[in-house]
């Protein structure tokens, strides 16, 4: 009688693989007590999941806590019987601990395709030797870790998504890193040390996305780089006689992508760009590029003519996000006439959202705005949002005046 | 059928219809774009060339029934229109999987024979939703499961017939928990007098039924001793060691009885036997860890302490007042290897567990 009432054991295996891999380490383990079929289901599970949700024990002793987790992990792996596609472990209250090696190198001798380690606390965990060996590995996931790889290694051939987040790792290493996962398709880096210089050789990569402290970065065979958001958090000095011999970081950014479709330039990256001799326009027009943000700086001459040679060079933009940086605006004398001059007539003929945000009603962002409506034919929005309360009167008063090339146009002005 | 109606009515619309056979031989008429949101049928209409008739109908299968296939074609349809928003699926997603779990699982199962993934994805995680959380008992009686696993395998879900390094770290512990037994019995000898007789049959019982026994694996552990001494911290402060101690104390009398070449065998069960009082699978996330080999004689806090002493003292009372019978049918069975339940006569201490040891009846 049971068994005709029993309909999910007899559910398909990769179905009940399914449905264990959706539950908590915990609950697919517990299954193992429920009937003879069920015994050793959850052991074949082709993912392994270890976070904070999935054990937590308090307690003041440290030592307790680590050999609680590392008991449960070590016997997950022992009981578990068959290939982990998918590991992850990014528990808050393990630290760098070296059974995490133990693990690693029992998942070498395996077929493992995605392997995220996130060391919540503490020092960067150097990662063993063995896991550069993963050989089926196509995402990588790191977060606080420390990056040595054995002389040998050659790259993780199938590599297709990497992301680093506070890691450390020697300039070199970085390089044949990228340059050795020729399949790379993602790549995110996120606050990284050891290394200064982005040099990008990446045939297949699509997605770059990276935020941290730079001196240089350049792209070479990256012609299928679509969406790209750079962030530099280091305050360039814009050192006028360095630069002045050097060629235009802008023109060698652009040069090697041709396929932009989403540019995201934040932080203090526009001054980057902006070092040394800016044109007027780009040699060739990004045509592709839809989207672009910048966080800029309205005072700065260089940054405001780095970021209107980009709008310039992108005539089938549909979505611009201005930012404001409004702290350093108050510093410096305000510049005039800078976005108002009418020679910078430019047609943004696909330009229908705009948004502007954190600024505080000096001249040349005002320029700006006006620049924007005045130069686009089809615009259904703009919202403009001040960094604060005050001066907002005075701004809105200044927008309305505005002409907007766009009849269908709303300006739309948001509270701070 | 509706579409039949549809298509009378409003011919100007050229739907065009495939036909498809059920299990119970049933044939009807569906929406071609509808019916081709499952990649099976649509395997059949193109590759096969099938449907464009009655007599051709795409048979579908088997666990496929009526019911199912109207419920496959409800989703079909709502989410082959191009235009809804992400939003939108969502809601109807929650909403058509509130269903009873019966449902559910052909659902799932049916879904899946026509290759149906989406559907698949969303019925998995509406029964993973329904496991999560629950007790094994809880989860049996909702999917009708069969309670089939012995009293044996629920206490191991660990299988283990090769020489397991487990095993033997097992072995030791157990032999370092008998013979703390007997430590401890030999230094309440010199406190109190009244359970003094009781200690004593119990030490007696186990020298008894032990032999040589005993003396050999208490040399093993002190070897032991000495390697886990830094793991003394662990079994300190682990929050369930009362229980743990308790089966320990009356398995080890368990396997000591038995007379029993197998001593591996014993031990598993009897450390099974704590396990499913801690609920078996969910075992290996308790603090306290089994296969540790942890230092236990010296460094066990008082109120700890106490809790093994009162343990041990009911136990060796129950021992005591079953023995002589118990004796009596342990020594005409002889030696049987399986384990099966003992039944507690309504003693206090023992009542708690939901099994035990068992003594081969």
């Amino acid at each position: 009688m049971d068994t005709e009432l029993d309909r999910i054991s007899s559910l398909p295996g990769h179905v009940l693989d399914q449905i264990l891999s959706v539950l908590p380490i915990r609950d697919a383990v517990r299954t193992s007590a429920l009937s003879r079929k069920w015994r050793y289901q959850w052991s074949q599970i082709p993912q392994l999941v270890f976070d904070t949700q999935c054990a937590s024990i308090t307690s003041p002793d440290q030592t307790i806590v680590k050999h609680y987790l590392v008991n449960i992990i070590d016997n997950v792996l022992l009981l578990h019987n068959g290939p982990i596609y998918k590991f992850k472990l990014s528990h808050r209250d393990l630290l760098g601990v070296s059974d995490i090696d133990r693990w690693i190198l029992h998942l070498s001798r395996g077929s493992t395709k995605e392997f995220v380690l996130e060391i919540w606390k503490g020092q960067r965990y150097k990662l063993p030797s063995c896991l550069f060996s993963f050989e089926n590995l196509t995402h990588l996931e790191l977060f606080n870790c420390l990056l040595k790889p054995p002389s040998a290694f050659k790259g993780f051939r199938n590599l297709k998504s990497l992301d680093l987040q506070h890691v450390t790792l020697a300039q070199e290493v970085f390089e044949n890193l990228i340059s050795s996962c020729a399949l790379l398709e993602r790549l995110t880096l996120m606050n990284f040390d050891g290394f200064t210089h982005l040099k990008i050789n990446a045939p297949n990569l699509q997605f770059f996305d990276i935020g941290g402290i730079f001196d240089d970065v350049s792209f070479n065979n990256t012609s299928l780089l679509t969406l790209v958001s750079i962030g530099l958090y280091a305050n360039v000095k814009n050192d006028r006689h360095v630069s002045r011999g050097s060629s235009s970081k802008l023109l060698r950014f652009f040069v090697n992508l041709p396929h932009l479709r989403r540019l995201e330039i934040q932080s203090y990256f526009i001054k980057y760009l902006a070092i040394s001799k800016v044109p007027s326009r780009l040699p060739k027009p990004c045509m592709d590029l839809n989207y672009i943000s910048i966080r800029i700086n309205f005072n700065d001459f260089e940054e405001n003519s780095a970021a209107l040679c980009i709008l310039k060079s992108c005539p089938n933009l549909q979505e611009i996000e201005m930012l404001g940086r409004p702290e350093e605006q108050a510093d410096v004398e305000p510049q005039t006439g800078f976005w108002g001059d009418d020679q910078w007539k430019c047609l943004f003929g696909q330009l229908r959202l705009v948004k502007i945000v954190g600024i505080s009603g000096i001249r040349s962002e005002l320029d700006c705005i006006k620049f924007l409506l005045s130069n686009s034919p089809v615009l259904e929005q703009m919202t403009v949002k001040p960094a604060s309360i005050e001066g907002g009167w005075e701004l809105v008063k200044e927008l309305l005046r505005f002409r907007r090339a766009s009849t269908q146009a709303e300006v739309i002005y948001l509270e701070p | 059928m509706s579409e039949v109606d549809m298509a009378v009515i409003k011919p100007e619309m050229m739907k065009s219809y495939i036909w498809i056979q059920t299990m119970d031989g049933a044939i009807q008429q569906v929406e071609q774009e509808v019916a081709m949101f499952c990649p099976m049928i649509c395997q059949e209409v193109i590759q096969k060339g099938m449907g464009s008739s009655k007599n051709c109908a795409i048979s579908l299968p088997q666990r496929v029934s009526p019911a199912m296939l109207s419920l496959i074609l409800d989703y079909c349809r709502f989410h082959q229109v191009a235009g809804r928003s992400n939003k939108e699926r969502k809601s109807f997603d929650e909403k058509f999987v509130r269903m009873d779990t019966k449902r559910l699982c052909e659902l799932t199962s049916a879904a899946d024979s026509l290759q149906l993934k989406p559907l698949v994805d969303l019925t998995s995680r509406a029964l993973a939703r329904i496991i999560e959380g629950k007790t094994p008992e809880e989860i049996r009686e909702i999917f009708h499961l069969p309670d089939d696993l012995t009293e044996e395998e629920k206490l191991e879900p660990l299988k283990n017939t090769t020489d397991d390094p487990r095993i033997r770290l097992l072995n030791r512990l157990y032999a370092k928990k008998r013979k703390e037994l007997k430590e401890r019995e030999k230094l309440k000898d010199v406190d109190a007098e009244e359970e003094h007789v009781d200690d004593r049959s119990v030490d007696d019982l186990l020298s008894f039924i032990n032999g040589g026994d005993g003396d050999s694996k208490g040399i093993k552990t002190s070897k032991n001793k000495k390697k886990n001494r830094k793991r003394k911290d662990l079994q300190k402060c682990a929050p369930s060691n009362e229980a743990i101690e308790t089966p320990k104390k009356e398995s080890n009398a368990a396997s000591s009885l038995c007379h029993n070449a197998e001593v591996d065998h014993e031990l598993q069960s009897s450390l099974s036997e704590k396990l499913k009082l801690q609920d078996a699978a969910g075992e290996i996330f308790a603090p306290t860890v089994e296969f540790d080999d942890v230092d236990i004689d010296d460094e066990i806090d008082p109120a700890l302490k106490e809790e093994i002493d009162r343990e041990v003292e009911d136990f060796a009372r129950i021992l005591n007042s079953d023995w002589p019978e118990r004796m009596q049918e342990l020594l005409s069975l002889g030696q049987e290897r399986r384990l099966t339940h003992l039944s507690v006569n309504g003693n206090g201490a023992l009542k708690g567990h939901a099994s035990m040891p068992s003594f081969p009846l």
